[in-house]
């Protein structure tokens, strides 16, 4: 039966065949205020590799905030947040990023003075060229790099059917264009876990089955996913377990079906 | 003529090397730099005072600190560190995370203090009456009211111009010149990428203040005076004006930006025949500077020549002709 | 330390002229969320708008109302004819930031040839000296701070009582979310140009009078503590803007009786730097509203 929020966060998760995996990210307690407003209030989450795990909620909930607070973006107010064995809490977002725990954002958040392959270089960490000394020392110091990530990157864009769109500003892109640019962009990081704040919003509703297409090839090659999405149908398909937040707390978790039996979360959030 | 000449010429290398520090900062990065002239200030100062000899000399007519009367090129080294010096205090302070345009009124606020501060402070940099007598360059050496001297000066001005415009040039066509412009279109996508905003904000802040006290002890260098009245905080706009209207994040619009601009309206003022009554002219020429940004920013925002449009060579080639030399712009 | 008491009378002036301004640059930012640096400069041309009502022989105090309207419809159309279009245009804030450095450049050079490059005074009578103690104030500073007191009471009827007042405050916190709840932000947008525009004039006109003489140069001068007084107490709110212009208008006052009256905005600037190292965000900050964006 799905855990309240005060549990032991390493309790086993109904709907699940008892996971002896270790979780790739433990976030214990995390509370994040604004001002006073409690955004987010005691949050304690596991999340296990090789799985995308949902988080959904009404609207104001606290679920962008707190997938903020996990990437760093937001310092937690307290709590701890322990990603692959080490202490992340204390680190700025760009640190967490480097270690493989990368974030996408809920309005589009292209470079959009780029292209879109250069979208995906300026992500792609590991490039000689890519500090002021490196720089200096001229192209033929970093062209290896760059040859070698220019490689990487339209590997990604022939995976993704972007290729067409390589020398394009990323403004000019569609809003799912946008999205799947994002998830690529995180990708050059080679992340182990990868945040996604409602990849399908404000995306046309034929490229939405595509994205999830995606999301579950990349889990099946050994990707973990955290997901924030109000596409119930898409997260019953894609996401196990999902977890359930409301006015900043978890009120739930489990299969989408085990969830759909809980009369106060149908009533708090899953109606219709 | 010579004198014509080489004075065009200096004030355009020093115009330039300005507004290449501009471009760095706030084309490429994204920085609002309201406080830039202080830099190019802090730089002729440094300049004057390491070249100047006590102040006790000349008969004592004016204060100011130091007074080491030091040989070329000591001086202008110094002017360039102490620009890059000033600018780790400044960037700590405004460049926290906050808003850009709330950097950039702290950054403007600055510049109007620095200003009254040395204006009421005579026995630190010679107050409101400033300082005169800069020795030039070498000129224990060589006699520089000579024409040689003069192109001589010029020359070294303008070469310093285009090693500056090639090093600005590598760095915002390399990955690191990427990672900053990326940082300009959306900072929080970048930190999230892993990228330091934070440390890319303070390196190109500190690169720009070392290039602008480079360009005012070029400037001190050469017209030998420098007052609170050079500096006072509209000339960074006129310089921002340049680099809106040539082109941010380019740095052909950067020097394109620089002739037209802050040399070409001296220039032209040059030749209009005087008319109203003083100091109509210089009124009439700031309204039109004013009036370039709104026009460029409403009808050109990416200026004459635009950011240009990085395009990778397609991959076909890169196997086939194994010469993936990228034409990166 | 008379001296210093004389110089906390000398304070209370300063507050008010302070407070009058930094209220309605502050509400420009919060509402609007622009900066606009050409504040000083629609000051100082409202500030000429009653000194020629002054010098056809009007009482100054009867141009004060003239300052106002100047001020409200120059602020007004400077909106509408400039800024809002850019905004409109999706201008980023740097940009937008830029647009008012340059609009307050040409303001200041299109004035200097009409109203001519001399300080300019006031035709004032400034009434009877009163004293308590070592604080000597004259009959017009008294009439100045009442003034202040006035609009202060004025503002916190605007914003707590009024419809406006609360569309004005749910304009500012989320202008998206205020539309669609049927506020006409358009029109609160205007009026909130007009009535921050009346306090930039009639603070325009109040500094003149409490200054020996005024010249198209003192805008910049102006902007100073006004920027301080807003940061300080937290940029976008007014309230907050009433504190830092009570902190700094004092701070000023007094360290310059002790100093010397040259550093008095060096003091304002120290306040503004400390303030931004500890305490970016203000003392009463509009929630999130100097974070970086995203």
């Amino acid at each position: 039966m799905p855990v309240e929020t005060d549990a032991d966060p390493v309790t086993p998760i109904a709907g699940l065949p008892a996971p002896d995996q270790r979780p790739l990210l433990v976030a214990q307690h995390v509370s994040r205020h604004f001002e006073g407003v409690h955004a987010v209030e005691d949050v304690s989450l596991d999340v296990l590799p090789g799985r995308i795990t949902g988080l959904i909620g009404p609207n104001g909930a606290g679920k962008s905030t707190f997938l903020a607070v996990l990437a760093g973006t937001l310092p937690a107010s307290s709590g701890s947040i322990i990603f692959d064995g080490h202490d992340v809490t204390a680190l700025p977002a760009f640190r967490r990023a480097r270690r493989g725990l990368v974030r996408t954002f809920q309005l589009p958040s292209e470079f959009a003075q780029l292209t879109v392959l250069e979208n995906l270089l300026a992500a792609a960490p590991d490039n000689r060229g890519d500090t002021l000394r490196g720089a200096l020392l001229g192209k033929r110091y970093w062209k290896g790099d760059e040859d070698r990530l220019v490689e990487q990157a339209r590997i990604l864009l022939d995976r993704f059917r972007m290729s067409a769109k390589e020398s394009d500003y990323a403004s000019s892109l569609s809003g799912g264009q946008k999205r799947l640019l994002e998830i690529m962009r995180a990708l050059m990081l080679q992340p182990r876990l990868l945040l996604l704040d409602e990849p399908m919003s404000g995306v046309h509703p034929s490229i939405i089955g595509d994205i999830a297409d995606y999301c579950e090839a990349l889990r099946d090659e050994g990707l973990t996913i955290l997901m924030v999405e109000h596409e119930l149908h898409m997260i019953e398909r894609m996401a196990n377990p999902v977890v359930v937040m409301a006015q900043g707390s978890v009120i739930g978790q489990g299969t989408m079906a085990a969830l759909r039996q809980q009369r106060e979360i149908v009533d708090a959030y899953l109606v219709g | 003529m010579t004198y014509y000449l080489t004075t065009i010429l200096v004030y355009a290398a020093v115009d330039i090397l300005a507004c290449l520090a501009i471009s760095l900062q706030f084309g490429v990065s994204g920085i609002v730099n309201f406080s830039f002239i202080i830099f190019q200030a802090a730089g002729a100062y440094t300049a004057a005072v390491l070249s100047l000899p006590r102040d006790t000399a000349n008969g004592g007519f004016q204060n100011y600190i130091l007074g080491l009367n030091l040989s070329f090129p000591l001086p202008w080294i110094a002017a360039t560190v102490v620009g890059a010096v000033i600018a780790v205090p400044i960037g700590l302070v405004a460049l926290r995370r906050l808003r850009s345009d709330y950097q950039a009124i702290a950054m403007l606020v600055l510049s109007v203090i620095a200003s009254l501060v040395v204006t009421n402070t005579p026995a630190f940099l010679g107050g409101a009456a400033g300082l005169s007598l800069v020795p030039q360059p070498l000129s224990d050496k060589f006699n520089p009211y000579s024409d040689s001297y003069q192109w001589a000066f010029t020359i070294g001005a303008l070469i310093l111009a285009v090693i500056v415009f090639f090093l600005v040039q590598r760095v915002i066509n390399s990955p690191y010149g990427r990672s900053l412009r990326a940082m300009r279109e959306n900072e929080a996508a970048a930190n999230a990428l892993g990228k330091n905003a934070v440390a890319l904000k303070m390196t190109v802040f500190i690169a720009g203040g070392a290039i602008a006290g480079l360009s005012g002890a070029i400037l001190v260098g050469f017209i030998t005076i420098w007052a609170p009245s050079t500096w006072l905080y509209p000339e960074t706009l006129i310089l921002f004006a340049a680099v809106i209207v040539g082109g941010r994040g380019n740095n052909y619009g950067a020097v394109l930006g620089a002739l037209l601009v802050p040399v070409g309206f001296e220039e032209a003022t040059r030749y209009i025949p005087p008319f109203g009554p003083p100091g109509l002219i210089p009124a009439l020429e700031w309204v039109c500077i004013g009036g370039l940004i709104l026009g460029f920013l409403w009808f050109r925002p990416r200026g004459v020549l635009p950011e240009r449009r990085r395009v990778f060579p397609p991959r076909r080639q890169v196997a086939e002709v194994g010469n993936p030399s990228a034409s990166r712009d | 330390m008379s001296l210093i008491v004389a110089a906390f009378g000398f304070g209370l002036v300063s507050m008010s002229i302070i407070a009058i301004s930094a209220v309605g640059f502050t509400m420009q930012f919060g509402i609007t969320n622009m900066i606009n640096l050409a504040y000083g400069q629609v000051m100082i041309a409202s500030a000429y708008a009653a000194y020629a009502v002054n010098n056809a022989g009007v009482s100054i105090w009867l141009a004060l109302p003239v300052a106002a309207v100047f001020g409200a419809l120059f602020s007004f159309l400077l909106n509408r004819l400039v800024y809002a279009p850019f905004q409109r245009k999706g201008t980023n804030l740097i940009g937008m930031v830029i647009i008012s450095l340059a609009v307050s450049l040409v303001i200041a050079n299109v004035m200097l040839p009409i109203v001519g490059y001399y300080s300019v005074s006031y035709h004032q009578n400034p009434g009877t000296t009163y004293h308590l103690g070592s604080i000597a104030v004259t009959g017009e500073q008294l009439a100045i701070i009442g003034v202040a007191v006035v609009v202060m009471l004025a503002i916190h009827a605007l914003l707590r009582l009024t419809r406006l007042g609360k569309a004005m405050r749910a304009t500012a916190a989320n202008p998206t979310l205020a539309r669609n709840c049927g506020i006409p932000t358009a029109r609160v947008i205007d009026l909130a140009w007009l009535i921050t525009g009346a306090l930039c004039g009639i603070a325009g006109a109040v500094a003149g009078m409490n200054s020996d003489s005024f010249s198209v140069a003192s805008g910049s001068e102006f902007l100073i503590p006004i920027i301080a007084a807003s940061i300080l107490g937290g940029a976008g709110s007014p309230y907050g803007a009433m504190i830092g212009a009570v902190i700094i208008g004092e701070m000023t006052e007094i360290s310059a009786a002790i100093i010397s009256p040259e550093y008095k905005q060096v003091v304002a600037f120290a306040v503004l730097v400390l303030v931004m190292v500890l305490r970016p965000q203000g003392l009463l900050a509009k929630r999130g509203a100097l974070a970086a964006a995203g």
